[in-house]
């Protein structure tokens, strides 16, 4: 079953003016663990915010875990049960601590406070962080921080992950630490990882690339072979 | 952690702001308890005053003057055939006349039927009620006070001495001064036992006091006059309608200002977490939910204020109004009232900021440097 299907979408910005996205078409797979590349400005962003809900397109098809974004309300509720957030930076709330962090996607869910705590010190647990739990997040690593990101994007068990540059703000040692933790969960939890980032060695490792440029599709790569070749070029 | 428990965290996030919110609102509780307690106090007094010790209103003769205690006097029948006009529920004569008391060469003696003061709205602080026609006297707690006397101690009346048997406690300033006896010892001194000064009235329960003051007033208007009553009634209602009008006026004053303060405080607060908002609505809250996070935060400042303002306001009050003769009276109404202002203020604060924190689209939310 396709996680993604998306049929000639377009998105335009200032009247029109600005071509976001121009004619997108694209299925991923469920499972699959998909880099959307390309130059700023690209496109990239905005198509993985069109995946998330988080913007409407002028025109065209998007289908993410079987709903259908252009015609179907609650669009929240959407996200909140199929869609994980992870942002370039961290974006954690930063008078709560790490585990209350994770519980915060949780609201939306009829779960009780027991609950919660028990799921976030489980996911707290599955990045590294079991010790971290009651540490405001200006106490943590850059690392440790994004970790407790991941840990908050899994927070209500989605279908989907998308990940904007989740690494673009970390040294090298961190961002592969980082990436290697992300696409383990991946693995384990059996979850659609979609990851928009400038590094080539991040895009070598997914299954699927997706080079967009001036709002289009340019090659979507199938595999490592061809990604390795376009790296080397 | 509940999503209480979250909310009321957040508004402390910017310490400095939260609090200069919170002393901003506060103050116009204060404002508005305190205020509230003068006004119910005075309230209170006054109707002390113009009830004339329980009574409803009260009746003297046709040439009497104005005063409550007019001195001159009309025949004691008259009580009788007041207390059979309809609507009246009790009718108890009163003979004021001046005369030696202790040192005083002239000072007001009030002859009371014992049953009478009981009536009034009087408690005894000390001792009892005197007995009828005893040479007992019950004298008001201002005038024990500032004369040093307590029970057991003789005062000499118009000649003959008086055992004091009892101290009164009222609210009305003029009882709290009086000296009280029977009235049939009043009338033995005076060489006069069919005279009385004033009938005080009591109306049956649920009877409208001016209804029954106008009937008397057509009926026995010729020799009687119910003209203290309700004269002081309509100038009193007019003065509290003012007094009350100001309490609200000054109240909303508070309110507007209070308002202005928390929704600056709320505006700030989603603009400097515009970011964080977007991060909320992209792990899928609802409008509903950041609406109810964003007002929810107003309330707990205005909730605290109502707290602090509710104790400053009763304790300023407490403490400074004996000081400038002024007794507060605070009922539940006055703090059920700050409250519910406290919270009109934190709904209306907070929703223009949690409307305009809804409206922001997430993906501008999430670009916000």
């Amino acid at each position: 079953m396709n996680a993604v299907e998306i049929k000639d979408l377009y998105k335009s910005y200032e009247n029109g003016k600005i071509k976001a996205l121009n004619g997108i078409d694209l299925t991923i797979k469920e499972g699959e663990f998909v880099s959307i590349i390309g130059p700023s400005g690209s496109g990239k962003s905005t198509l993985l915010n069109m995946l998330g809900a988080l913007d409407s397109p002028d025109s065209g098809v998007i289908k993410v875990a079987g709903k259908d974004l252009t015609s179907d309300k609650k669009l929240n509720q959407f996200r909140a049960e199929k869609i994980g957030f992870i942002f370039q930076l961290h974006n954690l709330i930063p008078n709560v601590s790490a585990r209350e962090n994770i519980e915060i996607p949780m609201y939306t869910q009829k779960i009780s406070s027991s609950d919660m705590k028990e799921r976030a010190l489980k996911l707290l647990e599955d990045v590294g962080l079991p010790d971290k739990a009651d540490i405001l997040p200006n106490k943590l690593s850059g690392g440790e921080r994004q970790r407790v990101a991941i840990a908050r994007a899994l927070a209500n068990s989605p279908s989907i992950i998308l990940a904007d540059e989740p690494t673009g703000s970390l040294d090298s040692k961190t961002s592969s630490k980082i990436l290697k933790q992300l696409i383990d969960l991946h693995e384990d939890k059996n979850v659609t990882l979609i990851i928009v980032t400038h590094d080539m060695n991040v895009a070598k490792l997914s299954d699927k690339v997706i080079e967009v440029l001036d709002g289009e599709i340019i090659s979507p790569y199938e595999n490592n072979s061809l990604i390795n070749n376009k790296i080397n070029v | 952690m509940s999503f209480l428990k979250f909310i009321i965290k957040n508004p402390f996030r910017r310490k400095t702001s939260a609090t200069l919110a919170i002393v901003g609102i506060a103050i116009g509780i204060i404002v508005i308890v305190a205020l509230g307690g003068i006004t119910d106090g005075l309230i209170n007094t006054f109707e002390d005053t113009i009830h004339a010790g329980g009574a409803d209103f009260s009746i003297s003769g046709k040439e009497t003057g104005d005063s409550a205690y007019g001195t001159n006097t009309i025949d004691a029948s008259w009580t009788d055939k007041i207390a059979n006009v309809t609507g009246v529920d009790e009718a108890y004569p009163i003979y004021v006349v001046l005369t030696s008391v202790g040192d005083k060469y002239m000072k007001s003696l009030i002859g009371v039927e014992p049953k009478g003061i009981t009536l009034a709205d009087i408690s005894i602080k000390e001792g009892r009620i005197f007995k009828d026609n005893a040479n007992e006297l019950v004298i008001g707690d201002i005038y024990a006070e500032d004369n040093d006397y307590k029970i057991g101690d003789t005062i000499e009346v118009d000649g003959e001495d008086f055992e004091v048997v009892g101290i009164i406690e009222t609210g009305d300033q003029s009882m709290a001064s009086g000296v009280f006896t029977s009235i049939s010892k009043v009338g033995e001194l005076m060489d006069d036992e069919d005279s009385i000064s004033n009938i005080y009235v009591k109306v049956d329960k649920g009877a409208d006091a001016q209804e029954v003051a106008d009937r008397i007033d057509e009926k026995y208007g010729d020799d009687l006059k119910t003209i203290t009553s309700i004269m002081e009634m309509e100038q009193m209602a007019k003065m509290l309608n003012m007094l009350q009008g100001s309490t609200w006026a000054i109240s909303l004053l508070a309110i507007f200002v209070g308002g202005l303060g928390i929704i600056n405080t709320m505006l700030m607060s989603v603009f400097e977490r515009t970011r964080e908002i977007g991060v909320l609505k992209a792990v899928g809250w609802s409008n509903t939910k950041i609406l109810t996070m964003i007002v929810g935060e107003s309330l707990v400042i205005t909730i605290i204020s109502a707290i602090i303002g509710s104790i400053i306001g009763y304790l300023a009050c407490i403490l400074l109004g004996p000081q400038i003769g002024i007794s507060p009276l605070f009922t539940p109404k006055i703090f059920i009232q700050a409250f519910i202002i406290a919270i009109i203020v934190g709904v209306i604060g907070g929703l223009y900021p949690a409307i305009k924190a809804i409206k922001l689209p997430p993906t501008e939310a999430l670009r916000y440097e």
